[in-house]
């Protein structure tokens, strides 16, 4: 028999493991696909960057590829969207690109991609990407590679830092040196910058290309996109400013594309020009994460989920989702506390209304209709009353009590009177009858400690519940739920002492 | 500073000194040895005074029953020429809802503490047990009236009014512990514990007392009657556990509680059973259940009958 027992425990412990496994996959899919956060009411900035392409078409079959951003890097991609009529779009994941073909246009071409990104500030600045071959030298002749060479010697001497912000503050000097000035060209556009730092580096044996993004900015209706250098460095790849030459993504900045492809290509059209626009909003992470996952690979798993319910029957299971918990701080009270109390889950159903009502006011308040409802039950039990009727006539009793406190609580700006009616009248009837007929049986003594024990029960549970960090964990992860089931079924087949036996049969044990 | 804390112990002495604690009677023995499909058989006592009659064991004589409210207002007619009897629910525990008429002439009911009370008294009484106020759970309940023990001489100036009974706890057919329930003042003439009854543990071999205990502390004096409780001893002690011994067979119950009182003139009488006693008569005998358990468990032959049983216990050599 003991065997058998040992297995029971057994089995509830690997399901109890097997739900824990699960658990915690679950969690850190729901943190690293939906956003969730441990952390409720956090906020996070949402971008709506528009990208509004257009360009006339020459008449042949047209296809456009553009550059997207990756999800990876500081922002995370929660909605992409084209509009773009009468083409065919398909996407090319691991080059990021997205590909539009139509057969032959006449007339001009406008075509919007559209992406809500949101900041994923935990994974900003992390850029890992394969280790690139050794750069090629440039090709230049002699006097050019002289002074490149001279220009990279000057930058050395020149200015602290790694060889790259070396060389970019060299080349953004005011006024510049001499040499950089006759080896810049003189139209200096952003592109021709990178061209000619990743050239220098190359010299350097370290690879670079260049990167697009841009600043998100609301203020900024239309804009074009910047240019980044990117080196590898020290094992990584690093985003540097091609003025100013500080490393890393800036604060609010998209990168578009790396690696140093175009931005955008467009095969039977020209004139094509890409524009910009940004919009921030600022969204509570939660339902943004719920957004987000209702995009995300797991569509049909979201689908049977709590978070794509209607807002009035989340806010219900919201509620719900947090009972298991109240459950489980019953069971500790009872079975390895040992205290007892007036039924078992009285004292859950008291701590919700605690947390309904606030806690002092609460307690007040139950005071008040306990003492008040206990006074009158006295009376009425020299009435030789039936059980039933008199049940029924404390729970009206309780009903009038609570309708006088909140009405003159009103009357005189009392808010805590008013908190009478979040208390559920039957479960108050239950105990007022209880506590006296446990007056008249086992005594005064007993009544008030079951009052006491049950009252201690329902304040430990209201602080797990009202916290509102454990709601929003609760909820956001329900999963939980699922291993506070195990916990509680193997505290089920917990056999050892009650914390008050430790007490209680102290005589037994000599010295 | 930590004085507080000698009131105290730790699980492993607890362990070392045999206590059940209240999940392990639950879980150890309880679930195991006792057939949920059994416990009408003790929870209703008319069931229980039926089956005693037929394996022999005595118990209190049942004037009536009642079950239904219109049934409530023949009660005199059912007390008929009955001076004196015991109003109790059919499915109650813990004494609960016992009412003890000592003397019923012309209309007026005298309790057990002297108290006297009108047939309206009653009448509600009696309404309260049947809609289930006593009953476990709050079932609908039925009222049984009974004959009053008269209650043996020896316990008088141990108890303070009511009727003072003997608890054993029988386990696979054995009796192993014993203890008898003193009412005191503050138990309201009750022989329950719980209500603040004095317990004293007593040898399940002599009958003789080992240890008081009243609301979980040791006593050796009777609170009210100043009584020495170290010089119990329950005569008839072969018969008491006798009952217990014959309740198993009767019930089939592995793990049960059985209350026995002694009248003057009849001897030891079942009162009732009880599928889930208490765990306080541990404190009262100074010997945790789970060290006679084991012994049982591991000493103690199987296939004997009530009578082999008994002897079986009362000439078991135990090591001190």
């Amino acid at each position: 028999m003991l065997k058998k027992f040992a297995s029971v425990r057994f089995i509830l412990f690997v399901f109890l493991l097997i739900s824990v496994l699960f658990a915690a996959y679950s969690i850190y899919y729901k943190i690293e696909y939906w956003g969730f956060s441990f952390m409720p009411k956090t906020n996070t900035n949402v971008w709506t960057v528009e990208a509004h392409i257009s360009f006339d078409p020459t008449g042949d079959p047209i296809k456009v590829s553009l550059t997207t951003p990756r999800s990876n890097a500081a922002f995370k991609v929660l909605e992409e969207n084209v509009i773009a009529p009468d083409y065919k779009v398909t996407k090319n994941q691991s080059a990021s690109r997205l590909i539009l073909s139509a057969s032959a246009q006449d007339k001009p071409q406008d075509i919007y991609y559209k992406i809500m990104l949101f900041d994923n500030v935990a994974s900003r600045g992390k850029m890992w990407a394969p280790q690139p071959d050794e750069p090629e030298a440039p090709f230049f002749d002699e006097q050019k590679l002289a002074a490149a060479k001279q220009i990279l010697e000057l930058s050395k001497k020149k200015y602290q830092g790694d060889r790259v912000v070396q060389i970019i503050k060299l080349l953004n000097e005011t006024p510049l040196e001499p040499a950089v000035q006759a080896y810049l060209p003189i139209k200096n556009t952003q592109s021709v910058m990178v061209e000619i730092i990743s050239q220098l580096l190359a010299l350097e044996k370290i690879s670079a290309r260049a990167a697009r993004g841009f600043k998100l900015e609301e203020s900024k209706k239309s804009l074009s996109p910047d240019l980044m250098l990117e080196a590898y460095v020290n094992g990584s790849w690093r985003v540097y400013d091609i003025k100013t030459a500080k490393k890393g993504v800036p604060d609010n900045f998209i990168l578009f594309q790396r690696g140093g492809k175009s931005l955008i290509d467009v095969e039977g059209g020209e004139n094509s020009v890409i524009k910009f626009s940004v919009l921030k909003s600022v969204t509570p992470s939660f339902n943004l994460a719920k957004q987000r996952a209702k995009i995300s690979n797991s569509k049909s798993w979201f689908d049977y989920s709590i978070y794509n319910l209607p807002l009035a029957q989340q806010n219900t299971l919201k509620w719900l989702s947090i009972f298991p918990l109240a459950i489980l701080v019953i069971v500790i009270v009872r079975n390895i506390i040992g205290l007892q109390t007036m039924g078992t889950f009285t004292p859950m159903l008291l701590a919700m209304s605690l947390v309904k009502t606030g806690f002092w006011p609460g307690l007040l308040c139950f005071a008040i209709i306990m003492g008040l409802g206990l006074s009158i039950r006295f009376v009425m039990s020299k009435l030789n009353l039936l059980l039933v009727p008199r049940i029924s006539a404390v729970v009206i009793f309780v009903i009038l009590i609570m309708q006088i406190l909140t009405i003159t609580g009103y009357r005189l700006h009392f808010a805590i009177a008013q908190s009478a009616v979040f208390f559920p009248i039957i479960i108050m009837s239950w105990i007022i009858e209880r506590a006296s007929i446990t007056w008249e049986e086992d005594g005064a003594l007993n009544a008030g400690r079951e009052i006491i024990y049950s009252l201690v029960a329902a304040i430990a549970t209201y602080f797990v519940i009202n916290s509102e960090y454990i709601r929003h964990i609760m909820f956001a992860f329900n999963e939980l739920n699922l291993v506070i089931l195990f916990i509680v079924m193997l505290l089920g087949t917990y056999t050892g002492y009650r914390l008050v036996e430790l007490k209680r049969f102290r005589p037994l044990v000599r010295g | 500073m930590f004085e507080w804390l000698k009131k105290w112990t730790s699980p492993s002495k607890l362990k070392r000194a045999g206590v059940m604690g209240m999940n392990a009677r639950n879980f150890h023995v309880i679930s195991k040895y006792n057939n949920r499909r059994l416990y009408p058989l003790v929870d209703d006592k008319v069931k229980t005074k039926t089956l005693a009659s037929k394996i022999g064991i005595s118990t209190p004589k049942l004037i009536g029953k009642i079950e239904f409210q219109y049934e409530v207002k023949n009660i005199l007619q059912i007390i008929g020429a009955e001076r004196e009897f015991v109003i109790k629910p059919a499915q109650g525990s813990g004494g609960k809802g016992v009412l003890v008429i000592k003397d019923y002439s012309e209309g007026i009911f005298t309790t057990a503490s002297g108290k006297k009370i009108t047939y309206n008294d009653v009448y509600k009484h009696i309404s309260n047990i049947l809609s289930g106020l006593y009953s476990l759970g709050g079932k609908y309940d039925a009222a049984i009236i009974e004959e009053l023990v008269h209650f043996s001489d020896i316990f008088k100036e141990y108890s303070y009014q009511g009727v003072p009974d003997v608890r054993l706890i029988i386990y696979k057919g054995y009796p192993i512990l014993a203890m008898t329930r003193l009412p005191t003042k503050a138990s309201g003439g009750r022989a329950n514990l719980h209500q603040g009854a004095v317990g004293v543990g007593l040898d399940i071999q002599t009958g003789k007392a080992l240890h008081g205990v009243c609301r979980d502390k040791p006593i050796t004096i009777q609170p009210d009657t100043g009584a020495d409780l170290m010089q119990i001893e329950v005569p008839f002690w072969r018969e008491h556990l006798l009952i217990g011994a014959l309740a198993y067979d009767m019930t089939g119950l592995g793990y049960l509680g059985a209350d026995i009182v002694l009248d003057a003139r009849k001897g030891p009488m079942m009162l009732e059973l009880n599928a889930r006693p208490g765990l306080a008569i541990q404190i009262a005998n100074g010997i945790g259940l789970k060290s006679r358990i084991k012994e049982v468990d591991k000493d103690y032959p199987e296939g004997l009958s009530a009578e082999e049983r008994v002897d079986f216990v009362l000439n078991y050599k135990r090591e001190k």
